[in-house]
Parts: structure tokens; sequence; C-alpha cells
């Protein structure tokens, strides 16, 4: 693995752990952690979450790591379908890519 | 959090800013429906691309629904159009607004702009009619039903089945809401709008179904009672066209809002009949 490579890994679990707080946060009567939550869980299948939730869960994004992140904006690119099929890991990939954008 | 108190209740109120430079943007607010719905419905939809085309965007919950207060009463359409008329208030937006409803949403935004017309500058309402008598028994209808029915085990297994888990879960959602609220009977009480308050609706109305929809029959009459009402039927959807075809939805209303522009009318902007760029 390249060092550029490995960087990249650092920061999707460094994202995914603090994603996984968010979660928590937004679903405050799930006891989440971030071992419990996977790159491959979909938000409304496997998390139980509606689409309102998503929406808070975006407030914290913004929040945390600043306008370049933008959930409506993320969303709005997508159809229905793939929104309800949403996986944490394409959040992550998401998040991962808007950041590493900022920063070149 | 983002929540705002607006005529008693606490809303939930999501914002996105325009993205401009000018000075002077119009401002959207989008309304949505009954039962599960939510401001998601268009936060996720036409939120973000209304910023970006330049429009200020507030998106908010329906008393009841989402992350907004759920008091056990307060829900004529009468109470709905008040709400909203706080929520601009206490969000100091004093301008004319267009308002953007999807079904029900609609029916509220018919509802306001008929209570307060120099608050409106146009209306794009999607799978929506406005609250005449006709509307109300319907409403009534149905509303009773989904009371009566949603929460039952053998009408959730069976839309489990048909519909998927995802659907169960949000009827579950969705009945909830009207056996814990008089919702379901103080909708369809109004106040109604009869056909001389209709044709008092006097700014631009673009209303937008789909094809498939039992409800683009109202394409037939309401031009007719409403002379200020265009219609826009997008081919081979159903009641779901904001959420299935949200693509084509903006495609029709960033346009429409961009022609209603106060200054833009007020510079003599040409009308163009071309709703779709191609």
């Amino acid at each position: 693995m390249t060092e550029s490579e490995l960087a990249t890994v650092a920061d999707e679990q460094e994202v995914l752990a603090e994603i996984a707080d968010m979660l928590a946060q937004v679903l405050e009567d799930m006891e989440l952690t971030a071992t419990e939550v996977g790159m491959a869980d979909t938000f409304h299948e496997d998390l139980g979450m509606e689409s309102i939730d998503l929406v808070m869960l975006g407030n914290l994004l913004t929040e945390r790591y600043g306008d370049k992140v933008n959930f409506a904006e993320f969303a709005a690119e997508l159809d229905l379908e793939a929104i309800i099929a949403l996986t944490v890991g394409d959040l992550v990939t998401y998040i991962v890519r808007r950041l590493g954008g900022e920063e070149h | 959090m983002p929540f705002v108190t607006a005529n008693g209740a606490r809303l939930h109120v999501q914002r996105l800013a325009a993205k401009s430079t000018e000075p002077e943007q119009p401002t959207v607010v989008f309304i949505h429906g009954l039962g599960w719905d939510s401001l998601a419905s268009f936060y996720f939809t036409l939120g973000a691309p209304a910023a970006s085309a330049g429009f200020h965007v507030v998106t908010y919950d329906l008393r009841g629904h989402g992350k907004s207060e759920r008091p056990a009463q307060g829900y004529t359409l009468g109470d709905t159009v008040a709400d909203l008329a706080g929520l601009l208030d206490e969000l100091a937006i004093t301008g004319p607004v267009h308002l953007v409803g999807n079904c029900f949403g609609g029916t509220v935004a018919f509802s306001f702009a008929h209570r307060y017309p120099e608050r409106v500058a146009s209306l794009v309402v999607i799978e929506s009619e406005p609250a005449t008598g006709a509307w109300s028994v319907k409403l009534r209808e149905l509303l009773g039903n989904a009371t009566d029915h949603l929460l039952h085990p053998d009408v959730l297994n069976w839309i489990s089945e048909n519909r998927g888990a995802h659907t169960a879960r949000r009827s579950v959602a969705a009945g909830k809401i009207f056996t814990a609220t008089t919702m379901a009977s103080e909708i369809p009480r109004g106040p109604l709008l009869g056909e001389a308050e209709l044709a008092a609706i006097g700014c631009p109305v673009l209303a937008i179904f789909g094809s498939e929809s039992d409800l683009v029959q109202v394409a037939d009459w309401l031009p007719r009672l409403l002379p200020s009402c265009k219609v826009a039927i997008i081919e081979g959807r159903d009641h779901s066209v904001l959420a299935e075809a949200p693509q084509s939805v903006r495609e029709l209303m960033v346009p429409w809002i961009n022609r209603h522009r106060p200054q833009h009318s007020a510079v003599g902007a040409p009308e163009s009949e071309g709703e779709h760029t191609r």
C-alpha cells in the first residue's frame, strides 16, 4: 500500500467513527458505537432512519466539516432508489473526497 | 437546532442560502405533504438546485410532522396557514415569496395565497388541488380510513408484503400521527375556498401533475376557475412525481420562478412559454 492510500484509509476510518458518533446523536434511543456502524450499512433499511433523520445528520456534518460537505447537494445528484440504498460508506467516501478537494 | 416557534407551535426549519452574488434574490418556501411526509422530500430533491439557481430556500416541517411539535390539535387549514404566516414573520421575511407545495402542501399554498395575497409572488403546486368542497369530502374519507386502518396488523402486513418494509414503517408513522392528533377530522374543515375565492387568487400559479395520477383530472377544471393558472403534465409519472422525477419538476420550477421575480416583471421580461430548456 502506498503512503497516499494509507492516508485515505486512515481518513475513512476517522470519518466513519465521527459519523457513528453523529448517528448516535441523531438517533438518541439507539446505542450505536463505531464498531456497530459499518461502511456497508444502509441508512434506511439497516439503521432504520427516515429521510428527516438524514437531514439532521446533514446539519451535524456541515457543523463538523464546514460548507464543503453539503448533504442537500449530495442528495440532489442521486435518484430516489440511490437515496433509499445509500450506505454509510457512500457518505464517508463523499466526505473524504470533499475534504481532500479542499486541501488540494 | 433549527427551530422556530410560530403561531404557538415549535416548527423545524431548514434554510439554504442562495448561491448568487446578486442583491435581490427571491425566497422560495417549500411545503410538504401529509402523513409520513416531511421537509426532507424537498430538502433532498429541489432544495439544493433551487439554492444553486439563486433562490433563498426555506423548508419546514408542518406541525405534527417530521421534527416539528405535534400538538394534539390545531390542524385546520386555517391553523396551517397561520403557522406559515407566523414562520415568515419569525424569519423576518417580509417580501412576497414563491410557495412550492407538494400534494397537501399545494393545498396550503392555495389557501395562503387567498388569505395573504400580498405575501405571495407565485405558486408552484405539485399534484395538488385547492380546498374545495369536493376536496373536503375526499380528504375526510381518505384520512378517516387512514386513521381507522393504517395501524391494523393485517393492513400493515399487506403493505409490507406488497410495498416493502420501508413503506410499512412510513405507514406506521402516518398512522401514529393520525391517531395521536385530531388532524384527520380537522384538516377537511378548511376553511374551504368557493369559486369566487379561487377566482380571487391573483398570483401566477403553475400546477404540475403526473399523467398517470388520479389527480390529473384537476388539470381540466383548475385553469377555468383560476385564470392565473398554467398547467404542466409530466408524462408517465403518477402522484409520486416529485420523488421519482425531481429533475422534471426542477426544469419547470426554476424558469417559472425566474420569470415571476418582481424586478423582472418591472423591466418587462418577455413571457416565454417554453418550459423546458430543450
